[in-house]
């Protein structure tokens, strides 16, 4: 895969709008006030195709027993907005249970992942030593596996190694993902040499470099890839589903699916039940968003 | 990038510890993807069903393929999947990242937001589109308001694949912006304006300097939307159902392999057969993107 | 690097050892068939999807059967609706399968092919008198002899419809169709009023279906698949000419019960089969549409009602054989299925429960109605679905289904085409 391998460019980050009355680029040249407007009509119409629909689903998880929730035409505001389906979500399940397995399990994915993926990386893109292209093309053919094949093999080694039923065969698998360590790869790639190599003439060994000079500046691609690896972990169905069966180790993703119960199927319940899975990583991600942009503009994820 | 000299002291100094580095990346992948597959492609040669063990059956299962016309109906949607989806997700994201691209005020929010979907579960978001391109649901009540009626993109296998498709483009655009936000950041402002002095209106300019720009980016975007593409699951199988649409037509190569390999009747060793064709396809598609590159280039 | 080269040269040899190793299924488990020991040690309990909604049930239960077995201990553990049959396809793949699980006809039948599953005619015979005939003989597989599993909680239920719907087409809301000639003849009616906007019926016709209208589904050795009778087809032809008029929702080609479940609360289509589970739910959901309910008895041409059936299954590997044993029966016994129809409407699978008057006496309340007639029609009801029937033949056989409503195949090239591929199936299935 060589687009990944293409000689660093220059990043240079696009600086914020300078403060002042007038509105103007990024190059400091004034907008016009009809290509702004026009702007905004295309940003908004953008963001109403993107988060409506998360929208619809939260009004749904609003509305109240008594309320029609299948009326045509469909009714966009809850007539009555009430909590009582998330309370109810919580007596169902023990929602709060499985959130802490999600989150143990999806914190040790980003634990795992940024360390492993941060050697691996380095390894790959600094280091020199026989069999580098070789394990460069194992990460390669990894990420083009397809995973569905392989799920019954995976839980047969998982057994053979003792660790079905638990939080570390869920975590496992997908603990250093291939991806990952590419991404990682790219963002050391382009890093200019020099400075470690002034760190080399001062007498600072591989370990010193990597933690001191290397990690810190690819800061905005560890964060790329811990919301990559929060995002896996938490939304993963199958693969727990397999390996656990212990109830009390169940994962919210494997909860919130109770909520399609074979006795009753109350969409207000599964809304809710959606948003209670998703809202956490919008949460993160709005966190996050600062690092994520800037590890973007590392070039993490370009060619 | 480094001196000859530089690399061979490091190498002097720690000579174990690039292995090291690798290591753990290595051993994960190996024991739980690489060592899985190759498993896959033996079972591939083996008449292996989930509750028995089965026999090596040579090339059996791959001749029995080239007469399954399900198998055909799978190459066939998920080649059409590459070539719906990739040009829109190299394009789209390209200017919806000129588009966020100026810091006007606001414009974290609106990057944010655009996100959102890339995010969020697919399996949320399959559920959210089937009730939205229901014959009853919101799409529909809207086109039925503004006089265009009712379309049944939930019963029609064209349909069905093109909605797919729209909903894995309306989930990649904020991932692929975001790739060609970072790349926008590096095209020289000169450029632009050296063709805006030449009188070159927004189009030409998005032509003949934009795009030259960004053009590694697009092969990136290109490799990687591909391979996503051709191994297309969770899309299609929860709008068009578990089997593939009206008389299985909207079947993919990746649903295949579940519907076939999986359950306790499962054929593990046809269904890995599909899975190996799988991805000897996405080793050659990403070949081919990349010759394709090479080949613009010089 | 002659490290490298060693390590890849080990991943290889242990790859290849794989598929010798990962075959943990064979019949090398330490269980034993004979269930007169002594009942004692501890055991795994699998349901499906039950956690949820009667938790206090099955703690009740368990706690019950350690009482009376001091010297047991019962783990139980729940699996959610989604993925349970791969589930238990990896469990038993990799020898990880429950001492007891809660099974349906179709799970039993792979499971038992491939010796996981108990015979309970050897380990467990003093017990088959205490269930409905009908019952017990549910979780037995044609070509092999004995019983793989207890019955357990039956389910039936009529068909609603939806009364204003019917009145708006012009037909009469208190005499809903009888016979599958009337039920079509409305249809069409109701398409036609409509304009083609209101369906009938949400899905196509399933294996079931076939059943119900009276054509033989497999030969009797069960060796081959028999449904593209004359019977057959002509059921067939008369969905396509319901599909042509819209009598038949034009997204059935497509639907999951869920989704045509969703077309009847929203008013999109007229009738859809449902149990007394369904009317809780439809208070609930769509309480305009609960103020027009109508309900009739399943549509039959054979006499017999189609039942759903549940069954708890003995691991024949389990360590544990009369522990798991007694726990099984105990599960299913008629006082537990009592106390268990009591909480959800089911129906008990053992013999004489279904006379008790909780299932003969009316109060007037659209449930207790309901309850009365299911548990009437159970007692002569089938489970038509044959239990070799696999998924993959469920899929094989909707989309040839398909293709004749759509008018690619005529409905006796698709029957024929749905057989040849489900008896093939069913002999890779060995």
């Amino acid at each position: 895969m060589s687009v990944i391998e293409k000689a660093p460019r220059p990043v240079t980050e696009t600086p914020a709008a300078p403060r002042g009355p007038r509105i103007a680029d990024e190059h400091g040249r004034r907008v016009r006030i009809w290509e702004l407007a026009l702007r905004y009509v295309l940003l908004l119409a953008v963001l109403a195709l993107t988060i409506g629909p998360f929208l619809w689903q939260l009004s749904t998880s609003l509305k109240g027993p008594t309320e029609d929730i299948y009326s045509s035409p469909p009714r966009f505001l809850p007539g009555d907005p009430t909590l009582h389906n998330y309370e109810r979500v919580a007596d169902t399940i023990p929602v709060w249970d499985y959130a802490l397995n999600s989150l143990k399990v999806a914190v040790a994915n980003v634990v795992t992942n940024c360390v492993g993926a941060a050697l691996a990386g380095y390894a790959l893109a600094r280091l020199r030593y026989r069999g580098r292209r070789v394990a460069t093309l194992v990460f390669i053919l990894a990420m083009l596996v397809p995973v569905e094949g392989i799920i019954i093999a995976q839980f047969t080694t998982m057994r053979e190694l003792g660790l079905n039923n638990t939080l570390i065969g869920v975590v496992l698998p997908g603990c250093i993902s291939a991806l990952n360590v590419l991404l990682m790869r790219n963002a050391f790639l382009n890093l200019p040499y020099e400075i470690e190599e002034a760190a080399f003439v001062d007498g600072a060994n591989v370990w010193q470099r990597f933690l001191r000079i290397a990690l810190p500046s690819v800061k905005g691609t560890l964060a790329v890839v811990a919301i990559f690896a929060f995002m896996g972990a938490w939304d993963d169905f199958l693969w727990p589903l397999i390996v656990l069966s212990d109830p009390s180790k169940f994962t919210l993703t494997i909860g919130l699916n109770y909520l399609h119960g074979t006795f009753a199927n109350d969409e207000r319940l599964v809304a809710a039940g959606t948003i209670i899975a998703v809202a956490p990583l919008i949460a993160l991600f709005a966190c996050l968003q600062r690092y994520f942009f800037r590890g973007v503009g590392e070039g993490a994820v370009k060619g | 990038m480094a001196t000859t000299s530089t690399v061979s002291r490091v190498r002097r100094q720690l000579p174990t510890s690039p292995w090291l580095f690798a290591a753990p990346g290595l051993l994960i992948t190996g024991a739980f993807i690489l060592y899985p597959f190759v498993s896959t492609l033996i079972n591939s040669f083996t008449d292996r069903r989930t509750l028995v063990p089965g026999e090596f059956v040579g090339l059996a299962n791959f001749r029995e393929l080239l007469h399954d016309d399900m198998f055909w109906i799978g190459l066939r949607n998920s080649t059409l999947y590459v070539l719906g989806v990739v040009p829109a997700l190299i394009l789209l994201p390209l200017l919806l990242a000129l588009l966020v691209q100026k810091a006007i005020p606001g414009i974290t929010f609106f990057r944010s937001a655009f996100y959102t979907p890339v995010v969020a579960s697919i399996v949320v978001v399959g559920l959210i589109w089937v009730w939205l391109l229901d014959d009853r649901g919101l799409v529909n009540a809207v086109l039925e308001t503004v006089g265009v009626g009712r379309i049944g993109f939930l019963s029609d296998q064209w349909l069905l694949l093109l909605s797919a498709m729209a909903v894995t483009v309306w989930k990649g655009l904020g991932y692929y912006m975001i790739i060609y936000l970072a790349a926008l950041g590096n095209v020289p402002r000169e450029l632009h304006e050296a063709a805006a002095v030449d009188g070159a209106g927004a189009i030409r300019r998005f032509v003949s300097v934009t795009v030259p720009a960004v053009r590694s980016t697009m092969v990136l975007v290109g490799a990687l939307s591909s391979v996503a593409a051709f191994k297309v699951f969770s899309e299609v199988y929860l709008l068009a159902g578990p089997s593939g649409g009206p008389a299985g037509e909207d079947t993919t190569l990746v649903m295949l392999v579940q519907r076939t390999g999986t359950g306790l009747t499962g054929r593990v060793g046809y269904a890995s057969a599909i899975s190996v064709v799988v991805f000897v396809v996405t080793v050659a598609l990403m070949l081919l993107v990349l010759r394709a590159d090479r080949r613009e280039e010089s | 690097m002659p490290t490298s080269r060693r390590t890849f040269a080990a991943v290889a040899v242990a790859a290849l050892l794989m598929p010798i190793t990962a075959c943990g299924s064979g019949g090398d488990g330490g269980g034993s068939a004979d269930a007169s020991g002594k009942v004692e040690g501890e055991i795994t309990f699998q349901t499906w999807n039950l956690r949820a909604n009667f938790k206090d049930y099955f703690e009740d239960v368990i706690a019950a059967f350690e009482e009376k077995y001091p010297d047991t201990h019962v783990k139980w553990v729940d699996q959610p609706a989604e993925g349970y049959a791969d589930k238990i396809s990896a469990d038993a793949a990799g020898g990880t399968l429950p001492d007891v699980v809660n099974v349906s006809p179709d799970l039993v039948a792979p499971l038992a092919k491939a010796g996981l599953a108990l015979d309970l005619d050897k380990a467990a015979a003093k017990y088959e008198k205490e269930y409905l005939p009908g019952a017990w003989a549910s979780h037995q597989v044609p070509g092999m002899e004995g019983t793989y599993a207890f019955p357990w909680y039956l389910n039936t239920g009529p068909l609603f419809y939806n009364k204003s719907l019917f009145e708006k087409a012009g037909l009469d809301p208190n005499k809903p169709p009888k016979t599958y000639g009337e039920l079509f003849d409305q249809a069409l009616q109701m398409a036609e009023k409509t304009d083609g906007k209101v369906a009938t019926l949400a899905n196509v016709p399933t294996i079931e279906d076939f059943g119900r209208y009276g054509v033989p589904l497999m030969n009797k050795e069960g060796t081959a698949f028999t449904f593209n009778d004359a019977q057959g087809v002509e059921l067939l032809a008369k969905y396509k000419k319901l599909y042509d008029a819209k009598a038949l929702d034009p997204q059935a080609l497509t639907a999951t019960p869920e989704s045509s479940g969703k077309k009847f609360l929203t008013g999109a289509v007229a009738m859809n089969p449902g149990s007394a589970l369904d009317l809780a739910n439809f208070k609930k959901q769509a309480p305009s549409l609960y103020k027009n309910i109508g309900i009739t008895d399943q549509i039959t041409s054979t006499g017999h009602v189609n039942m759903y059936v549940m069954g708890v299954m003995v691991n024949a590997q389990t360590k544990r054989t009369p522990a798991a044993v007694a726990f099984a029966h105990f599960v299913t016994d008629s006082a537990r299925q009592m106390s268990f129809a009591q909480r959800v409407a089911i129906f008990p699978s053992t013999a004489g429960s279904l006379d008790k008057p909780y299932f003969t006496q009316e109060d007037g309340t659209d449930e207790t109605r309901v309850r009365v007639a299911a548990a009437k029609s159970l007692k002569s009801a089938v489970n038509y679905t044959p239990v070799l029937f696999s998924e993959q033949m469920k899929t094989a056989l909707r989309n040839e289904v398909a293709k004749a409503l759509q008018g690619k195949e005529s409905p006796k090239e698709a029957l024929d085409n749905a057989v040849n591929a489900c008896n093939r199936l069913l002999q890779q299935q060995g």
